[in-house]
């Protein structure tokens, strides 16, 4: 659900450190549901920018205020909310970051949020899904494409 | 002779909240002031508070106080369950009623009469939790919702346990999808658009519509009686995906994919999809009801596309649920409790762009637009 509306449209740009090196990019995504969940549930990120795939291990996600939280740190915040109205910033390492222009981002969220108890619930434990198969996205079970301009 | 009352699930208004159209004080503003005397509040905690499970102290009196501005009352706070949110372990039934009973304290801080569950949430951690349910006169119900019937375990423990015990606290939350008779013609668009072929479409519909109307045995024989139909989406496109299902689904998933290889010349995998969603139908007749009377919390006002009637210049009607037999009934037999409009088409109509939404807060008005007819206020 929300397919087309899950990235905002301006929010794509890219990141800079204190030194002024251009480190990755980022864009501001919402909660592919009808509610939001407690923040440990969440899953990563299946994320394709113009073809090169980059993976859970070098997203990071800031929300609530905080600095921004690799998804082994978000998996520990199993009391902290992620509330229906609010927008999260995916980071993502990428140096030198992307360039000037339109890209067309693949897209798929991956929250282990379900109807109770599920037959994947000791798996998921165990070896979490990796985003992009479906698994943990059971609002929007598609990859759902976008085309973003990067913003200055 | 009892009289219906109407309200509105706050679930109805989860687009509108996406896109920040109206905030929770807007969604309630327009069920007090533009819906003929609709006044019930039904309410997903983890959708409209902020800061669940502990939101801040001045929003109590905030909340009552628009209670009273706009003459609503709170009826049923909905509740979930997250069974990985330690992500560590899997949360026990214990845990989950722990969860439960903090819910339900959450939902009494608020004024609400009643905590739903989900269909899917084990009778046993309901028990557990029930002390505190009676203890704060909070009435604990699980949803009904299809695919599961009124004729199935979940319904006959829930109805079992009140027997022996007596128990004037637990109970159960019916959503009218269990009268839904075939897919909602929103759903099928969609498929159409996503790629499926206007013949799958085509036979899922016939197929359903000779299962309501008599001509065909098929679909009884499939026992979905145990599963949510969120959960028999995702666990069958995990079927279509890695061939692998639950023991007991796997005979009705098989089934739907034949039908689509024998009918649908040039089919994919999305055709597949459209034909499942006929396990998605519970099959009740509104005679059903009257079995589980006395336990009825609240209902579901369950619907996905509120379309014009032929004819009737400003009446409504979703033709992919029959609301007519079980009002009437109800009526008849003069229950009086809460139906909160329940606007689930929304979905349907969000791969395309801004400009072709569907409007939650005109379906939300035509709804309650039936509902006042049916029910004769």
């Amino acid at each position: 659900m929300f397919d087309n509306f899950l990235i905002r449209k301006d929010s794509l740009k890219n990141d800079v450190d204190a030194n002024g090196n251009v480190v990755g990019f980022q864009f501001a995504a919402r909660n592919a549901n009808y509610r939001g969940v407690f923040l440990s549930l969440h899953n990563g990120y299946y994320i394709k920018v113009d073809g090169v795939e980059y993976p859970r291990e070098l997203q990071t996600f800031e929300i609530n205020g905080k600095e921004p939280r690799d998804f082994e740190e978000i998996k520990t915040a199993v009391w902290e909310h992620w509330d229906y109205d609010d927008e999260g910033i995916i980071h993502v390492a990428k140096p030198g970051g992307l360039a000037s222009g339109k890209h067309t981002i693949d897209f798929q969220q991956s929250v282990l949020a379900a109807y109770g108890y599920m037959p994947t619930d000791e798996e998921w434990v165990k070896n979490p899904p990796v985003p992009g198969s479906g698994a943990g996205s059971d609002k929007t079970k598609n990859i759902v494409s976008y085309e973003l301009e990067l913003q200055k | 002779m009892g009289k219906i009352k109407r309200g509105v699930s706050l679930y109805s208004y989860q687009q509108t909240q996406f896109f920040n159209e109206l905030d929770l004080e807007g969604q309630i503003k327009e069920i007090g002031t533009n819906l003929f005397g609709a006044d019930g509040i039904e309410m997903l905690d983890e959708m409209s508070l902020r800061q669940y499970p502990n939101p801040p102290e001045e929003f109590f009196e905030q909340w009552f106080g628009w209670m009273e501005k706009y003459g609503t009352t709170p009826v049923t706070m909905d509740v979930f369950h997250d069974v990985l949110q330690f992500r560590d372990h899997v949360m026990s039934y214990s845990e989950s009623a722990d969860r439960l009973k903090n819910d339900i304290r959450l939902a009494k801080k608020l004024g609400f009469k009643n905590v739903r569950t989900l269909a899917t949430t084990p009778v046993e951690i309901m028990i557990e939790a029930l002390p505190v349910a009676e203890e704060l006169d909070i009435r604990l119900g699980k949803e009904i919702h299809a695919p599961i019937p009124i004729h199935g375990q979940y319904v006959q423990e829930i109805v079992d346990y009140c027997k022996e015990t007596g128990t004037k606290h637990l109970g159960l939350v019916p959503d009218m999808g269990i009268f839904a008779f075939r897919p909602s013609e929103v759903a099928l668009d969609w498929y159409v658009r996503q790629g499926a072929k206007k013949e799958s479409c085509d036979l899922v519909v016939q197929l359903c519509m000779d299962n309501y109307t008599g001509k065909s045995n098929e679909l009884n024989e499939i026992d979905l009686s145990l599963y949510s139909a969120g959960n028999v989406e995702s666990l069958f496109h995990r079927y279509l995906k890695e061939d692998k299902a639950p023991e007991d689904l796997v005979a009705a998933f098989k089934k739907m994919k034949q039908l689509i290889i024998d009918n649908v010349p040039d089919f994919s995998t999305i055709d597949f999809e459209v034909m499942a969603q006929a396990l998605l139908l519970s099959r009740t007749k509104p005679s059903d009801l009257e079995e589980i009377l006395p336990y009825i919390i609240n209902i579901h006002g369950k619907f996905y596309n509120m379309s014009e009637i032929p004819g009737k210049p400003g009446q409504y009607q979703d033709i992919a649920i029959d609301y007519e037999g079980p009002i009437a009934f109800l009526k008849e037999i003069g229950w009086e409790g809460y139906i909160n409009s329940e606007y689930e088409g929304q979905r349907r109509f969000q791969d395309r762009g801004v400009e072709d939404l569907m409007s939650e807060i005109d379906q939300v008005r035509k709804h309650q637009e039936m509902l006042k007819r049916l029910i004769g206020e």
